[in-house]
C-alpha cells in the first residue's frame, strides 16, 4: 500500500480542520478550569447551543416532532443569501451567523456564570461535575424537545462546492484559516492585555489577586463568557460540515473537550492548542487509513496513555492533577 | 483483629473496651438480621406495590393506568439497584466518581449472553460467568486508574469504557455482532420454570394471588441477589475496612500517614463495586433475553455510566436505602412517565388555556435531568435526605405543638 503525497495533503487538511475545532473547545473549557477551578460539564452544551443558533441564522431548515413543528412552525431560519465572490457563491448569512453566535454565547456563559457555577465555586469537584452533568442533558433534551429529534445535513456557506486545486474543499480551508485567527486572538487576549493577566494570575492564585484589590468576580463572568463564545463558535463550524442533532453536544464536543485539555494539562492555553491539534491529526489519521473502525478506539487510548505517562498533561503542571 | 496481639502473646487493650467491643458485635448481627428479614418482607411486597399500589394511586391522581408500572418494572428497578449499591461504596464511601462502570456492566451483560448461547442457558451460571468477566475487567482499568484522582481519574475510567464501546461496535463484532445487538437464541429457565411464570404457579405452597400474583420467577431470583447485595454492602459499609474506605474518601493523606496502602483500599473498592455493576449487568441480560431481547453496545456506552451517576445521586450518596430509590425513581421516569401523557388544564383553567395534552415519551430525559439539577443543587443528599429531613422537621413540628401547650401554660403563671 502507497500513500501518495495527495492522500498525506488531504489527511494534514482534515487533522487540522478537526483539531482546529477540538483547540477551540479546548481552550474555552481549559481557561474556565485554570482560573475558577470549575469543571464543565455542560461545554459540550455550548457548543450546541453555537450549532444550532448559528444553522437557523444560516439557512432555513424543515422541523418534524417537537414543540414547534407541533404548534405549526413547518420550517424555521432565514433563507440563504447568495453573494458571489470572486466567481465563487457564498451564503452570505454565515457572517450574521457568527455575529449572533458570538453574542448568544456571551450571554448564555454569563448567565451560566452567574447562576449556575457561581454557587458551585465552594462546592466539592463532585458536585461541580454532577450540576453540569445533568445542566448538559437538560439543553440536549431542550433541544430536542423544541426543535424535534431530526438530524440536520450539514451546509456548507459555499456553494456549488468550490475546491482548491481540485481537490480540498475551500470551505475546509475556510474553516482552518478562521479557527485559526479565533485561537490567535484569543491566544493574544490571554498573553497581551491586562484582562489576560488577570485571567493568568487568577490560574495560579486566585486569592492573591482579589486580595490585591482586582474585582475577579467580573473576570469570572468575563472568562466564562469567552469560552462559552469559543466552545459556540466551534459548534458554529462544526455544523457547516457535520450533521446537527441533539446528540453533539456531548459525543462531538464533550468528550472531545476534556480529552484536549486532559492531555495537553489543565489551565494551559497552549497545551489546549497543541493537544487539540495533536488528537485532530491522530483522529485524521486513523479515519484514512485502513483502520477506520478503530478510530475512537486508539483516539481514546492515546489519551490514556498520555495520562498515565504524563500525569499532568503535556504542559500541565503536576500540581493541577493533583 | 491480629494487630491488638503482641509479639510475646499478650493483648494490648483494656477489658472494658473488649467487652464494649463483643456488645457492639452483638448489636451489629442483632441490626443485621433485622436488616435482612425487613429488606426481604420489602422485597416480596415490592412488585404488588409499584404495579397494583400505584395502579391506584394513577387511578385516584389521574383518572387513568398511565402511571401505573408494569410487570417488567420490579425486576428492572432491583437489577440497576444492586449495581447503583456497588456505584454508591465507590462515590459515596470512598469518593471516587467513576464514569466508565458501564464497562463491566456490559461486558458482564455480554458475557452472560454468549455464555447462554455459546455452553448453557441457565440463569445463575450466566450470573456467576457475566460476575467473573466484569470482575476480572475491573482489575486491569482499576490498576491503572486509581493511580490518578479527580477528574483525571473519571476522564481515564471513561476512556476505557469508551475504548471497549467502540470496539464492541464494530472491529469486535465478530464476537458482539456489532449494532444489531447480541440477541442469542437460548431459551431460559429458571430452575425448570420460565422466567415469566408466576410464583404462585411455581410454588406448591399456596400464596394469596391478590398480593403474590405479580411476583415472577425471574423477579424471585432479581430479588435474591438484591438481598445478598444489600447484605454485603451492609457488611462492608459496617466493617474495619469499610471505616478505612469511607477515611480514604475523607482525608487519603491521613490514612496514608497510618500507615495503610490507599492504592490498595481503593483499588479493592473498585472492584468490589465493579463486582456489583457486573452482577447487575448479568442479571440485566437475562431480563433482557428473557422477553426475546438482548445487549446491545449501548450498554457499554457513556451514558450507562452517567445513567448509574445519576441513580445514585436522585437516591442520595453515602447510605443503603438512597441507591435502590434512586434506582427506582430513574427507571420509573424512564419506563412508566416516559410512556404516559397527561391533559394538562382539564379544570376550569380550560376555557382560558385551551385543552393541551402533554406527552412525556419526548422529554422525560429533560424531566429526569431537570429533577437531577435540583437535587444536586438543593438536595446533596438526594431524596433519601430529602424524605429524612422531612420526617425529622415533622416530627419536630409535632413533637413542639405538643410542647407548646405547656410553655403557654408557664407562660400564663
Amino acid at each position: 500500500m502507497s500513500v501518495t503525497a495527495l492522500q498525506v495533503t488531504s489527511i494534514i487538511v482534515n487533522g487540522l480542520q478537526q483539531g482546529a475545532i477540538f483547540a477551540l473547545l479546548g481552550i474555552g473549557l481549559t481557561i474556565v478550569l485554570g482560573t475558577m477551578k470549575f469543571l464543565n460539564l455542560a461545554h459540550g452544551a455550548l457548543y450546541l447551543i453555537g450549532a444550532y443558533v448559528g444553522m437557523f441564522f444560516a439557512v432555513n431548515r424543515r422541523l418534524s416532532g417537537g414543540t414547534l413543528s407541533d404548534m405549526g412552525f413547518q420550517a424555521i431560519g432565514l433563507s440563504a443569501t447568495p453573494v458571489t465572490i470572486g466567481g465563487v457563491r457564498f451564503n452570505a448569512n454565515i457572517l450574521l451567523a457568527m455575529v449572533a453566535v458570538v453574542v448568544v454565547a456571551f450571554v448564555v456563559g454569563a448567565l451560566m456564570e452567574r447562576f449556575i457555577a457561581r454557587p458551585f465555586y465552594d462546592r466539592p469537584e463532585t458536585a461541580q461535575l454532577l450540576v453540569t452533568f445533568g445542566l448538559a442533558l437538560v439543553v440536549e433534551q431542550l433541544a430536542r424537545a423544541i426543535i424535534g429529534p431530526t438530524t440536520f445535513q450539514a451546509y456548507g456557506p459555499v456553494l456549488d462546492s468550490a475546491t482548491v486545486a481540485g481537490q480540498f474543499s475551500l470551505w475546509r480551508l475556510i474553516i482552518i484559516a478562521i479557527a485559526v485567527a479565533v485561537i490567535a486572538i484569543t491566544y493574544f487576549i490571554i498573553e497581551y492585555t491586562d484582562f489576560g493577566l488577570v485571567v493568568q494570575a487568577g490560574t495560579i492564585d486566585s486569592e492573591m489577586v482579589r486580595l490585591l484589590g482586582i474585582p475577579i468576580t467580573r473576570s469570572y463572568t468575563l472568562v466564562f463568557g469567552l469560552g462559552a463564545v469559543l466552545a459556540a463558535f466551534a459548534g458554529l463550524i462544526g455544523g457547516t460540515f457535520q450533521t446537527v442533532s441533539p446528540t453533539i453536544g456531548t459525543t462531538q464536543a464533550l468528550i472531545p473537550a476534556f480529552l484536549v485539555i486532559v492531555v495537553g494539562g489543565a489551565g494551559s492555553v497552549v497545551g489546549a492548542i497543541v493537544g487539540g491539534m495533536a488528537l485532530g491529526m491522530v483522529f485524521a489519521v486513523m479515519q484514512q487509513s485502513f483502520l477506520t473502525q478503530w478510530a475512537n478506539i486508539v483516539l481514546f487510548g492515546s489519551v490514556a496513555v498520555v495520562l498515565l505517562v504524563r500525569p499532568g498533561g503535556l504542559f500541565g503542571s503536576v500540581e493541577v492533577a493533583e | 483483629m491480629s494487630g491488638d496481639e503482641r509479639p510475646d502473646g499478650g493483648q494490648v487493650g483494656v477489658v472494658d473496651e473488649e467487652l464494649g467491643l463483643l456488645d457492639r458485635f452483638v448489636e451489629l448481627k442483632q441490626r443485621q438480621w433485622f436488616l435482612l428479614t425487613g429488606s426481604a418482607l420489602v422485597l416480596l411486597v415490592l412488585p404488588f406495590l409499584m404495579i397494583d399500589g400505584l395502579s391506584v394511586l394513577s387511578e385516584l391522581l389521574t383518572g387513568t393506568d398511565d402511571f401505573a408500572g408494569y410487570a417488567g418494572l420490579p425486576s428492572l428497578v432491583l437489577v440497576f439497584a444492586i449495581v447503583v449499591i456497588g456505584f454508591d461504596l465507590l462515590l459515596g464511601y470512598t469518593r471516587l466518581l467513576s464514569f466508565g462502570h458501564a464497562a463491566f456492566f456490559g461486558a458482564a451483560a455480554y458475557g452472560a449472553a454468549i455464555f447462554s448461547e455459546q455452553v448453557v442457558a441457565s440463569p445463575l451460571a450466566m450470573v456467576v460467568v457475566g460476575g467473573l468477566v466484569g470482575t476480572l475487567l475491573a482489575l486491569p482499568i482499576g490498576v491503572l486508574s486509581i493511580r490518578r484522582s479527580g477528574v483525571y481519574f473519571a476522564v481515564l475510567t471513561l476512556t476505557f469504557a469508551q475504548m471497549l464501546f467502540f470496539w464492541a461496535r464494530s472491529p469486535g463484532a465478530w464476537l458482539t455482532r456489532g449494532s444489531n445487538g447480541f440477541i442469542p437464541d437460548a431459551e431460559l429457565t429458571i430452575l425448570g420454570y420460565r422466567p415469566d411464570t408466576p410464583l404462585t404457579e411455581a410454588l406448591l405452597v399456596p400464596l394469596p394471588e391478590t398480593v403474590f400474583g405479580t411476583v415472577t420467577v425471574e423477579y424471585v431470583l432479581v430479588a435474591v441477589f438484591a438481598l445478598l447485595a444489600i447484605l454485603m454492602a451492609y457488611r462492608i459499609v459496617n466493617s474495619p475496612y469499610g471505616l478505612v474506605l469511607e477515611a480514604v474518601g475523607q482525608n487519603q493523606q491521613r490514612v496514608n500517614f497510618v500507615g495503610l496502602n490507599v492504592f490498595r483500599y481503593k483499588l479493592m473498592a473498585f472492584v468490589i463495586s465493579g463486582a456489583f455493576a457486573a452482577v447487575g449487568g448479568a442479571l440485566f441480560a437475562i431480563h433482557e433475553i428473557a422477553v426475546g431481547g438482548g445487549v446491545y453496545p449501548d450498554s457499554l456506552y457513556w451514558i450507562q455510566s452517567g445513567d448509574f451517576v445519576i441513580m445514585t445521586v436522585l437516591g442520595g450518596v453515602g447510605s443503603i436505602a438512597g441507591p435502590v430509590i434512586g434506582a427506582f425513581v430513574f427507571e420509573y421516569i424512564a419506563n412508566v412517565i416516559n410512556g404516559a401523557s397527561t391533559v394538562l388544564f382539564t379544570g376550569p383553567l380550560q376555557p382560558v388555556l385551551g385543552e393541551f395534552t402533554l406527552n412525556f415519551t419526548p422529554i422525560w430525559r429533560l424531566v429526569l435531568g431537570g429533577v437531577f439539577v435540583l437535587v444536586v443543587a438543593f438536595f446533596p443528599d438526594g431524596v433519601r435526605g430529602a424524605l429524612a429531613s422531612l420526617a425529622r422537621r415533622l416530627s419536630d413540628r409535632f413533637g413542639e405543638r405538643r410542647r407548646e401547650p405547656a410553655t403557654a401554660d408557664g407562660g400564663d403563671d
